[in-house]
């Protein structure tokens, strides 16, 4: 059984519409959902937490309907959105007193490594924290409550190259014992180079592609030109299929 | 429902609230437009609304273990601790004065049993139509506020004009017989709070549930 199931998410907005949005993540992967901006990611993952309501489709956690057990499934998940702060002249220590009471499987021993790992200061206010200390202590917060999925979206956005890389293998690390998946959100392609088993695109509010990275890049290589030896990365294949031309 | 209240009031909640709570101690001042309390039991929650709007607190509760609907539920108690809670702190006072027969309020109404009933009268439509105007969107919380205040300040001045019309003026007054005859007032504020709450936070939800965050 799939983790994470999508099927046939539909949302109609005056300007924009999400059409028939369908893929699915197993246990142990991280999903790479690439886009431009606007394509229609963020719409997507808010659409999966019941925060945007679609029109149509289904969403699936470890088999279950998430409208209906919404609160059971959002027990087993993580969500960092980037750029959002909560509270921010809180301090941490507040908002995690708060927070633990919400989760069944809370675990204060392994919060407190999390926090220590991460060299996160519980007394530290949130607008005292850069963007990736945000990131991690959020990602503190998921795992101390066991959470199964994390949903990410833009986690990287705004970082430095350092941070950035340390948030990836970070990410790497996670997934590994397989018991955790990540569904992340990104227009920085390099990102999903380092760390994504597979990517799903989104275009104009469509899946374009979904399938495994190696497959994914495969998929794309007709975009190569004549001339071109080598395959084309990501951050190609998006430009290639994203251009347009202007006639001014 | 206690996690809800307690992160409500760790997080959410402007100091604000707390301190306009406490104002209903205002019963005391002898002239004095007693409704003026009751204002501060609606500039309260809408101070803590702004505040909540402020700091992502909708962003941070829809991502807890909770259904959607209990984003609303969490405002919907924190107003009815600020509000009931604010009227409580306030009786001791009331009965004091009661008590020690305290000069008959020169301003407006006394603050016996009617004034309680009427003030939750004015409570329960302040809360409903600032809360199911505010789900409309989850953001308007200014628009809301001045659409809740427009009914909430006229019934007010009209609980204020009571002691000045003769056939209502029983409303006004602690007298033992007078506080007898307003204990039906008092009541149907209990009803009426109860029932428009219970009506404020259906309505709410179904609105919440169309918003998208």
């Amino acid at each position: 059984m799939e983790l994470l199931e999508v099927e046939g998410l539909c949302k109609k907005y005056s300007q924009f519409t999400l059409k028939d949005v369908s893929f699915s993540i197993g246990a142990g992967e991280i999903m790479g959902l690439i886009g431009k901006n606007g394509a229609g990611k963020s719409t997507t993952l808010k659409s999966i937490l019941n925060m945007v309501r679609p029109d149509q489709g289904k969403i699936l956690m470890n088999g279950r309907e998430f409208q209906r057990f919404e609160a059971e499934c959002k027990q087993e998940i993580g969500v960092v959105f980037g750029g959002i702060d909560f509270y921010k002249y809180k301090k941490l220590s507040d908002i995690t007193a708060v927070t633990r009471l919400f989760y069944r499987n809370w675990d204060d021993i392994a919060y407190q490594r999390y926090m220590q790992m991460f060299e996160l200061d519980p007394k530290k206010r949130v607008n005292q924290l850069s963007s990736g200390m945000k990131v991690k202590y959020l990602i503190t917060i998921a795992l101390s409550h066991n959470a199964k999925l994390l949903i990410l979206d833009e986690p990287t956005s705004g970082l430095d190259p350092v941070a950035r890389d340390d948030l990836l293998e970070l990410f790497l690390q996670l997934v590994k014992n397989g018991s955790r998946s990540i569904l992340f959100s990104t227009h920085i392609t390099s990102d999903l180079d380092k760390c994504a088993s597979s990517i799903t695109y989104i275009k104009n509010g469509e899946i374009l592609k979904t399938a495994e990275k190696e497959d994914f890049i495969k998929y794309f290589q007709y975009l190569k030109r004549p001339d071109e030896t080598g395959d084309l990365n990501l951050e190609e294949i998006m430009i290639r299929t994203e251009r347009k031309t202007y006639h001014v | 429902m206690f996690k809800l209240i307690y992160k409500e009031f760790r997080l959410a909640a402007h100091p604000t609230l707390i301190i306009f709570m406490f104002l209903g101690l205002m019963i005391i001042i002898p002239f004095y437009p007693y409704t003026v309390v009751l204002l501060f039991g609606c500039l309260g929650p809408f101070m803590s609304f702004l505040y909540a709007r402020e700091t992502n607190d909708v962003f941070y509760t829809a991502l807890l273990p909770l259904k959607k609907d209990d984003v609303v539920k969490a405002k919907w108690l924190m107003t009815i601790i600020a509000q009931v809670g604010q009227l409580l702190i306030s009786v001791p006072v009331a009965a004091y004065k009661i008590m020690e027969k305290f000069e008959s309020n020169p301003v407006g109404i006394d603050a016996n049993l009617a004034f309680y009933g009427l003030g939750l009268i004015s409570f329960a439509i302040f809360n409903f139509v600032f809360f199911t105007n505010y789900y409309r969107t989850a953001y308007k919380v200014g628009q809301a506020f001045i659409f809740a205040m427009i009914p909430c300040m006229l019934i007010n001045f009209g609980i204020e004009a009571l002691s000045y019309i003769p056939a209502t003026r029983w409303l006004d007054g602690t007298s033992q017989e007078l506080l007898i005859k307003q204990v039906p007032v008092l009541i149907t504020g209990i009803v009426v709070y109860a029932v428009l709450m219970a009506i404020t936070y259906k309505i709410s939800v179904n609105r919440f549930r169309q918003v998208d965050l």
